[in-house]
C-alpha cells in the first residue's frame, strides 16, 4: 500500500509506545543475529575476495536484503522495552525524502556534500579532526587548527576535552556542558586562526 | 553551532534507540538543523560475521533517513576484537553497504576512521589509505577522521592524519574498480599482520610544532616516505 506520509521522529516516538513488548535481551542475542542470519541466505549473500564489490548482483541484493531486515525486525526502544514498526512503502517514502546535497560551511569556507555515484571522479568531503579523541585542554586549540590549516580538509569533527577549567568532564554534569560549550569555541578559534573560519563544525 | 553546522547523535547497537535520542533529534528536525545520525555496527558482534553485520548495516543506515530524519548517515564498522575501522573484515563490510546503497539510492553516506597504529607511523598513515581508498571507491560522500590509536589515547592525534586521508581519496577518485581493490590488498596486507603490535605513536605536541600547529620534519619525511609506499602499491600521487 502507498505510504500515507513519510515517518518522522514524531512518528516513530507514537508507534514505539504501541510497539510489541519485548525484553532487551530477546532483541540482542535472537531477533538481530536470527534475522540477519535469515537475510543473508534469503539474498544469498556472499562476499567476495575484493574489499570493493564489483558484482552488480550482490551488491542489488544486499540492498534488498537490508531493506528486508528493517521491515522484519523495525527498531528497539531500550527505555521503553518496544519495538516499532516500518513498512516497505514509508522507506522509499523516507528515501525520497532525504537530501541529495547539503551546504556545509559558510562563506568563502563553504562545501557542497553531493550525491557521488560509484567512484566518482569527484572527491567526498573531508570532515578533518580527532573524531571525540580524548585531549588536553591547554593544546585543544592548537591541535584542531592542525586540521584546518590543511588544504585537503573542508569541514571540522571536533575531539573531546580532557579537563575544562582543571575539572574532569564527567558525563551527565554540568562540567560535560560546559566542556562541549568550551570545545565549539576552541573549534572556531582554531579555524579563525588558519585563516578559514566559515568552516562546518 | 549555527544551522550550517552538521548536528551529531547516534543510534545504538544494532537497531536500537533510546527516548535521549528521539528527544534530541525532536528538537534539531524542528528547527531544521542538518542532521547527522551516526551508528556503528559491531563486525563479530549481535549480527554476527561479514555479510550479517553488513544487512544489519544497510538497515541502520535506512533507519537513520527514514525514521529519524538524518541528512547524512556517519558509519563505521567497528571490529569486536580489535576496535578499529581499519580491518580487511570492517573495510569490507563498509565497502559493500556502502556500494549496495550508492547503487539504489542517493542517500548521503559517511564514514569515520579509527586507526590501531598511532600518529607518526607509517601504520597510522597506510590504515588511513586503505580506508579513504575503499570509502571513495564505494561512493561515500563524506570522510570524517582520524581517531588515530582508536581515539581513546590523549592527544594521539595529528591533522596529517587527515592530510592522508583527502590525498588517498583524491588519488582514488575515478579509478576503475578492479583496480581498486588491487591496490587496497597491497596496502592491507603491509599493515594487518602488526595489529598485535601496533605502534602506539606519538602524541601531538611530540611531532608537531604547538605555537603555530605544524608537524616536524621526523613526521614530515615519514609522510612522504608513506606517499612512496603507497605509490608501489599503485596509488598515483
Amino acid at each position: 500500500m502507498a505510504a500515507r506520509r513519510y515517518v518522522d521522529v514524531f512518528e516513530a516516538y507514537d508507534r514505539f509506545t504501541q510497539g510489541q513488548k519485548m525484553p532487551e535481551t530477546e532483541w540482542d542475542y535472537n531477533v538481530v543475529p536470527s534475522t540477519a542470519a535469515l537475510m543473508k541466505d534469503r539474498y544469498g549473500i556472499q562476499f567476495g575476495d575484493g574489499i570493493v564489490p564489483e558484482d552488480p548482483d550482490l551488491i542489488d541484493n544486499l540492498f534488498l536484503a537490508g531493506v528486508d531486515m528493517l521491515i522484519n525486525t523495525g527498531l528497539y526502544n531500550t527505555d521503553l522495552e518496544r519495538v516499532m514498526k516500518v513498512e516497505e512503502d514509508e522507506i522509499y517514502e523516507g528515501i525520497k525524502m532525504a537530501p541529495k546535497k547539503l551546504s556545509l560551511g559558510s562563506g568563502k569556507d563553504r562545501c557542497k556534500c553531493k550525491a557521488r555515484r560509484g567512484n566518482s571522479s569527484r572527491k567526498p568531503v573531508v570532515q578533518g579532526g580527532p573524531t571525540g579523541a580524548p585531549i588536553t585542554e591547554e593544546i585543544f586549540t592548537s591541535l584542531v587548527e592542525s586540521y584546518a590549516a590543511e588544504p585537503m580538509v573542508d569541514a571540522l569533527v571536533s575531539g573531546v576535552l580532557e579537563t575544562v577549567d582543571g575539572h574532569s568532564v564527567i558525563t551527565n554534569t554540568p562540567w560535560e556542558i560546559k566542556a562541549t560549550m568550551a570545545e565549539i569555541r576552541y573549534v572556531r578559534e582554531a579555524s579563525a586562526n588558519a585563516g578559514r573560519p566559515g568552516l562546518s563544525v | 553551532m549555527v544551522g550550517s553546522d552538521p548536528h551529531e547523535c547516534s543510534q545504538l547497537n544494532e537497531l536500537k534507540v533510546d527516548i535521549s535520542v528521539l528527544n534530541t533529534i525532536s528538537g534539531w528536525h524542528s528547527a531544521g538543523d542538518i542532521i547527522m545520525v551516526e551508528q556503528m555496527p559491531m563486525f563479530g558482534g549481535y549480527a554476527g560475521g561479514a555479510e550479517e553485520t553488513a544487512i544489519c548495516d544497510v538497515a541502520t543506515t535506512l533507519a537513520s533517513f527514514v525514521v529519524f530524519n538524518g541528512d547524512i548517515h556517519l558509519d563505521g564498522p567497528i571490529h569486536i576484537r580489535w576496535g578499529t575501522t581499519t580491518t580487511r573484515d570492517t573495510l569490507k563490510v563498509a565497502a559493500h553497504v556502502a556500494a549496495a546503497l550508492d547503487y539504489n539510492t542517493d542517500l548521503l553516506l559517511a564514514n569515520q576512521y579509527y586507526t590501531m597504529a598511532g600518529p607518526c607511523t607509517e601504520m597510522c598513515l597506510l590504515e588511513t589509505a586503505a580506508q579513504a581508498i575503499a570509502d571513495t571507491a564505494s561512493g561515500r560522500e563524506l570522510l570524517s577522521g582520524v581517531a588515530s590509536a582508536k581515539g581513546v589515547a590523549l592527544d594521539k592525534v595529528t591533522g596529517m592524519e587527515a592530510r592522508m586521508l583527502g590525498e588517498a581519496s583524491a588519488a582514488t577518485c575515478g579509478m576503475e574498480v578492479s583496480t581498486v581493490n588491487e591496490i587496497l590488498d597491497r596496502i592491507v596486507s603491509r599493515y594487518e599482520m602488526n595489529f598485535f603490535n601496533a605502534p602506539n605513536g606519538k602524541r601531538y605536541q611530540d611531532c608537531y610544532n604547538v605555537n603555530d600547529a605544524t608537524p616536524n620534519n621526523e613526521y614530515l619525511n615519514l609522510y612522504d616516505n608513506v606517499l612512496d609506499i603507497l605509490s608501489d602499491c599503485g596509488l598515483g600521487f
